[in-house]
């Protein structure tokens, strides 16, 4: 395992009486790629900027490697960030842009031309030197920005929503070249984004941020599967949340009364006891439709089809079943007829998640 | 609309076409054969060129310090910047006389020197504490518009403290400190009052132009002159309005990211304040030096304080109720023709659109000495003779006026979307029911500002209204300019300091009633 590269400890910030950042701490391994993921105002790009030496640390602490960087300023840090609207200097060319930072640190011409030419290399942006950033279109500018800050072999690279200025197909192509280049340079790279989607897709890692605080980190798989509260969940992806009681808990599996039915559910480590109040998470393309009932099956729900809508790639459907509604989708929907009126939903005991109601 | 065309016609464009059609082709051709003219030019382009500068350092310096630094009391700095820009603009001269003058309060009273202030230096100094607040403003608008982030990223890439400035922050305010230099070269050219009180025998265009008139009666002169005085000054405008304007690099970016001024070097630091702080005495001295002058008996010799001025402009002073009148009765009429000529051009199709758009704006581009000029060969003979009447005072004031409330209501109607109209018209209402109903309401702000400035403008103004003054229509600020001559300070320091708290409390109470809405200085 890589060691740890960047590390937060207990940091915390605010903005007159608003707590932007409440004790946060996380460890960012070298050469991986981590996601500040939530909505806006979670504290995300505070910090973000924290780290790029923008904000003070009021409080905790705050390494790269064995040194602490609280009052270390922000150019000696070496954490180089590529801003949303990407911050080109419009008074200078692509060329000027890009090694602005070298020739403030005094680089020489040679080391200077060096760089630049393996950037641009990297970046396919050779064509584009003489242009002013003006006449580059949204994903040009955006690679420019971070050519610009690769540059400088940052030891850190910052992203603030470097995609979000794109349009959809520009900002998924994009996406991949991103996450290929960060695994190519292997540069320990922080990225911000209230775009969940992006998160998953890209990272190594995923801190899912909410009021200031680091609400969930883990893997975009463990995230996306076993979100551990409410607000994950629903943040991440489409989630049908389905509040219960627990009947019956044996190691490995609990029964859970949901008002209208009981779901058995399989899960590895500790399980709460008969009793407890619970908020099960299936995500939509996990439960089956089903043509009839098979014998001895379980975890079955009769449902009502509501509305549905076809998105190319799956149906979706919005059946209403145990008393609430909940979002089925099916995929490779071209062999199947559409589900009106009446069906019958099965829901996998191994895909139901269990969140403790807090 | 015809009204509004017949009146652009008549009282913008027809005075200045007189004053080129006044005098001979001769007058104009024997220009560089006149010695006394020659002076007065080069001294003019020489006063611009040294007031320009220095306003615009003092201006870029307040306006950086007020949004880069963290100078203690900038907002008291900031304050105290704007103050000027809404007083006589003589004031400045009238006042620096009086403290640094030959029996100045500080220079002799206080110091013991015997300085003559009058000349060029004595200008100097007063032009650019009097015209450095719009620099300010001006670049104040500029910095802040510059995104947030260029100078983050800039911080971020590895530059600080002055590397930052040179290589970021200047380079991007440029284009708005050559529009800034700009704006301020206008006012300073155009400048009347000053020079009037404080050059002495240092004549420039605009005060050479006044002496033709008054010593020699010689209208003929004065018209060339401020012709000459027109040339620069216009060119100076369309420059700053149609080049300057479209370099700006002016970022729009979705979110604005909070600002966190960095610590300044401790030395950036004091030098700033150092600086910040003389400029904001030599601006208190202006307003000291008035407040005293009006309580004191003989400025200069006899320092025992007396009521009397204050008395006599309170009791009979037909010029303070003639000014306060006029400017009323201006202010109003000037802020109902302009945004209602903006409305037109803004929403209707007529033949002469261009030309009611052309002589709104145009004002704007005239010193006040030209449009006075133009004023008095037009309408003080036949067929328009309104010699020594309220009348010509108050129309003068009304079209000198007109550019600003026309631009801000230009702005305006381009903010408020047709679609508004065109949904109530398509719901049934008339065209005049949607104007009242629907876009007058909208309109209130820029009204109300467009009435301010014309008022305070009109009570102010010195240039524009000094070839119209007589006994019978006289003026405020004609009169103490006449004081100020006749070494009566006391009562011209009443009377400016009357001018002031009338201009003052409009602006105050317009803001209380209106608030934030009103826009009073648009560049």
């Amino acid at each position: 395992m890589e060691p740890v590269h960047l590390r937060i400890i207990d940091v915390s910030k605010s903005f007159g009486k608003v707590k932007a950042l409440k004790n946060v701490s996380l460890d960012i391994l070298k050469g991986s790629f981590t996601t500040f993921l939530g909505p806006s105002g979670c504290g995300k790009t505070t910090l973000l900027r924290t780290i790029a030496g923008f904000y003070d640390v009021e409080k905790g602490e705050i390494f790269i490697g064995d040194q602490l960087i609280n009052d270390v300023p922000s150019h000696l840090r070496n954490a180089i960030m590529v801003f949303q609207d990407y911050a080109l200097f419009p008074h200078m060319n692509i060329r000027e842009n890009i090694i602005y930072g070298l020739k403030i640190k005094k680089f020489s011409e040679e080391k200077i031309e060096r760089r630049l030419a393996k950037t641009v290399q990297y970046l396919g942006v050779k064509e584009l030197l003489n242009r002013s950033p003006s006449q580059l279109s949204g994903g040009q500018q955006q690679r420019i920005a971070l050519a610009r800050a690769l540059v400088m072999e940052p030891e850190v690279l910052l992203l603030d929503e470097p995609l979000s200025n794109l349009d959809a197909r520009l900002r998924i192509n994009i996406r991949a070249e991103l996450r290929q280049l960060q695994k190519r340079l292997g540069i320990t790279t922080i990225y911000v984004t209230h775009d969940q989607a992006e998160a998953l897709a890209l990272s190594d890692q995923v801190a899912v941020m909410n009021e200031g605080e680091i609400v969930q980190c883990g893997s975009p798989w463990e995230i996306y599967f076993r979100p551990r509260s409410a607000f994950v969940a629903s943040f991440v992806g489409t989630a049908n949340l389905l509040e219960g009681k627990v009947v019956e808990s044996i190691p490995g599996s609990v029964l859970v009364d949901v008002g209208q039915g009981y779901l058995r559910l399989e899960e590895k480590g500790d399980l709460p006891p008969a009793g407890a109040k619970v908020i099960l998470c299936i995500r939509p393309e996990t439960i089956e439709i089903l043509d009839q009932t098979l014998e001895g099956t379980s975890n079955i729900l009769r449902g009502r089809v509501r509305n549905y809508i076809f998105e190319g790639s799956h149906f979706r459907y919005w059946v209403e079943a145990a008393g609430r509604e909940l979002v089925v989708d099916v995929f490779d929907p071209a062999e199947k007829e559409i589900r009106e009126d009446s069906i019958l939903l099965r829901l996998p005991p191994n895909k139901i998640h269990i969140i403790p109601e807090a | 609309m015809v009204v509004i065309i017949a009146s652009l016609a008549l009282f913008v464009l027809y005075p200045i076409l007189r004053v080129f059609t006044f005098p001979n082709l001769q007058d104009f051709l024997e220009i560089p054969f006149n010695a006394r003219y020659l002076k007065a030019i080069l001294n003019s382009l020489f006063m611009t060129a040294l007031s320009t500068t220095t306003a615009t350092l003092f201006g870029f310096l307040f306006a950086y310090t007020v949004t880069r630094t963290d100078v203690p009391f900038k907002k008291a700095f900031r304050f105290l910047s704007i103050l000027p820009l809404f007083s006589p603009p003589f004031m400045v001269a009238f006042s620096y006389m009086m403290m640094f003058g030959k029996n100045g309060l500080i220079t002799y009273q206080l110091l013991g020197l015997r300085v003559n202030i009058f000349g060029w230096h004595g200008l100097w100094l007063s032009e650019t504490i009097a015209f450095f607040p719009i620099a300010a403003l001006v670049m104040e608008g500029v910095l802040q518009s510059i995104a947030p982030s260029l100078e983050y990223a800039g911080r971020n890439l590895g530059a600080t403290g002055f590397q930052l400035f040179r290589t970021i922050t200047l380079p991007l305010a440029r284009p708005g400190v050559a529009g800034a230099a700009l704006l301020v070269s206008i006012q300073v050219l155009a400048d009347f009052g000053n020079p009037i009180m404080i050059a002495g025998d240092f004549s420039v265009l605009a005060t050479e132009a006044w002496l033709r008139v008054e010593g020699w009666g010689d209208v003929r002169g004065a018209a060339v002159l401020s012709s000459f005085l027109l040339l620069p000054s216009f060119l100076l405008f369309i420059v700053q309005r149609y080049w300057v304007r479209q370099r700006s690099y002016i970022t729009v970016t979705g979110k604005i990211a909070l600002v966190d001024i960095q610590k300044t070097g401790w030395y950036v630091r004091w030098l700033l304040f150092t600086f910040c702080t003389f400029v904001s005495v030599m601006i208190l001295l202006i307003y000291v030096a008035l407040l005293m002058g009006s309580f004191v008996k003989g400025w200069g010799f006899d320092w025992t304080p007396t009521l009397r001025y204050v008395k006599e402009i309170l009791s009979r002073s037909p010029e303070l109720v003639n000014s306060l009148s006029f400017a009323l009765i201006a202010g109003l009429v000037s802020a109902v023709f302009s945004i209602t000529s903006a409305y037109l051009v803004s929403r209707k199709q007529f033949l002469f659109r261009q030309f009611v758009d052309f002589t709104n704006i145009l004002p704007a581009a005239l010193p006040g000495i030209f449009f006075g000029i133009g004023y008095s060969i037009a309408f003080t003979r036949a067929p328009f003779d309104l010699y020594g009447t309220s009348a010509i005072i108050i129309l003068s004031m009304i079209f000198w006026n007109i550019s600003m409330g026309y631009q801000t209501g230009i702005g305006t109607f381009s903010q408020i979307s047709p679609s508004f109209s065109e949904a109530a018209s398509n719901l049934g209402a008339g065209s005049m029911k949607i104007f009242w109903e629907i876009e007058a309401p909208l309109v209130r702000g820029p009204f109300f500002s467009a009435f301010v400035v014309s008022f305070i403008r009109a009570v102010t103004t010195l240039s524009v209204i000094v070839f119209l003054s007589t006994s019978s229509n006289v003026v405020a600020t004609f009169s103490i300019m006449n004081l100020v001559s006749d070494g009566f300070y006391g009562k011209a320091a009443a009377l400016t300091s009357a001018l002031l708290v009338v201009s003052l409390s409009v602006l105050g109470l317009a803001k209380l009633a209106i608030g934030k809405r009103m826009e009073l200085f648009k560049v």
